[in-house]
């Protein structure tokens, strides 16, 4: 796997995430898509295993650093760890289904996104749920937060739905060794 | 060699090991990432923030009152000052009454406040609604800093500051506190009401508004503006606007306290060009919460 070009997509995906944010929330505050899970969706069902779990807990801890929690004392505070062990385990869930999956398939990789994007959100609030039972120094609203997740991951499909047609034309680019051309894809 | 396989063996298991150790270390020993996050703030910046530009130019943000020109729209903001002046003028006039009360019987006097300010741009947005302000060396500027737009409209509050941005959690945000208000129920304010408000996650703050008075001529109404009065916030902020009740609502259980929905005049403090910093003046120990 080409981890410079893994790295510079990632870097966008972020970049569109965070920029599109106020833009795509639906009204509803806290549910928006998500376009890192996407491309590691995209990574897991094409990588090898290990590449694979490392670039999960590489997006987690970078979501963890560019999501600071509301302290009760109008301060913010990052906690590293939530979203890279929810990505870690929603990466285990891809490879133990990946022998069934259709790979190039834009279908699969929005149906992936939805279930990957909830397993971690329910990662992350179980975490900081468990948290915020010793120390509740932390704004946090299990039932709102979990509300917000699911929705989100919803959501999350239509952006893996775009997205996937970009991944699979850039897929010789990330130097996989399976890129077969299909007809959902075109090579550039 | 073997060695090496070693650790690439357990590489990844003692990575596992740490990150579940590190998402239940206890808040007072997080300090220490907000440097890392700061770094990938930073990092991000350069493609977050032309791509902020693009979705600003493509969905354009809505201000409170679009028809205005340039020169209207300053006549009104200028209009706007005045009015917080006389607002803080007239709360600061009752203050100083029950302070003189209270001098007579020996209490210390609070001297006078005031705040310089500074505006900055947005650069882009955290998730759970935050704000990135590049802000690059301001002195002053802590924690708890006040935030306006264009002067007068109350955006929230600092949560943090890095060496070159800071991060600003509106009051409308998810995570944000509730606050104090008081809904003006007069134009020139003589007639207030108050109200405590607690964001509702959608751009809207909701919460109850005490009986307005036993005079039934005056009522809590759409439009109403709702203004800041929370002895949590710093003097100077007093009377900054909230935002313009834009839905009452009666609870059947509580008839004496309807609900009302609050809209800041900056329809989304997400999208927000740029921010001003109300910063206390540092010789001036007044103007604290």
């Amino acid at each position: 796997m080409n981890w410079f070009v893994f790295i510079l997509i990632a870097w966008v995906c972020f970049g569109l995430e965070l920029a599109l944010l106020p833009v795509f929330d639906a009204g509803s505050g806290g549910v928006h898509p998500s376009m890192v899970v996407p491309l590691l969706v995209f990574v897991a069902i094409n990588a090898p295993r290990k590449p694979t779990l490392w670039c999960a807990i590489l997006l987690g801890i970078m979501m963890d650093l560019l999501k600071p929690i509301p302290a009760v004392d109008g301060g913010t505070y990052t906690v590293i760890g939530p979203h890279a062990l929810g990505y870690l385990l929603g990466v285990h869930f891809i490879m133990a289904v990946r022998g069934m999956l259709i790979r190039r398939n834009p279908l699969t990789m929005v149906v992936m996104s939805i279930l990957v994007m909830l397993i971690a959100q329910i990662v992350v609030i179980a975490i900081f749920t468990a948290r915020g039972i010793g120390d509740s120094s932390l704004v946090w609203e299990a039932g709102t937060k979990l509300q917000q997740g699911l929705f989100s991951s919803l959501y999350t499909g239509i952006s893996a739905l775009l997205l996937s047609f970009l991944f699979f034309a850039m897929g010789p680019f990330f130097g996989f060794a399976s890129t077969v051309p299909t007809r959902f894809a075109r090579h550039i | 060699m073997h060695q090496q396989s070693l650790i690439v063996r357990w590489s990844m298991p003692i990575t596992i090991g740490v990150l579940f150790i590190l998402s239940f270390l206890p808040a007072r020993l997080l300090k220490w990432t907000d440097w890392f996050s700061a770094q990938v703030q930073v990092a991000i910046v350069p493609i977050t923030h032309p791509l902020t530009i693009v979705v600003d130019k493509i969905v354009p943000t809505s201000i409170s009152d679009p028809a205005a020109n340039e020169r209207e729209r300053a006549l009104l903001n200028e209009l706007e000052r005045v009015k917080v002046e006389l607002l803080q003028t007239r709360e600061e006039n009752n203050r100083l009454t029950s302070l003189v009360d209270q001098y007579a019987r020996g209490a210390a006097l609070k001297p006078d406040f005031q705040v310089k300010q500074a505006t900055r741009p947005r650069v882009g947005n955290l998730t759970g609604d935050i704000l990135q302000i590049r802000t690059g060396n301001i002195d002053g500027l802590v924690q708890g800093t006040v935030v306006v737009y264009e002067a007068t409209q109350l955006v929230g509050r600092v949560s943090r500051v890095n060496r070159k941005t800071a991060l600003v959690l509106p009051i409308t945000a998810p995570g944000a506190q509730r606050i104090m208000g008081t809904v003006l129920l007069t134009a020139d304010g003589s007639e207030q009401s108050r109200c405590l408000l607690s964001p509702m996650g959608n751009g809207l703050l909701r919460g109850e508004v005490a009986r307005p008075s036993l005079e039934e001529s005056l009522s809590i109404e759409v439009g109403q503006e709702v203004r800041l009065l929370d002895s949590q916030w710093p003097t100077s902020a007093q009377m900054l606007m909230i935002g313009k009740i834009v839905r009452v609502e009666s609870d059947p259980e509580q008839p004496l306290r309807p609900l009302i929905q609050v809209r800041p005049t900056f329809e989304d403090l997400r999208r927000l060009p740029e921010v001003t910093f109300r910063i206390p003046d540092t010789d001036d120990q007044g103007d604290r919460p």
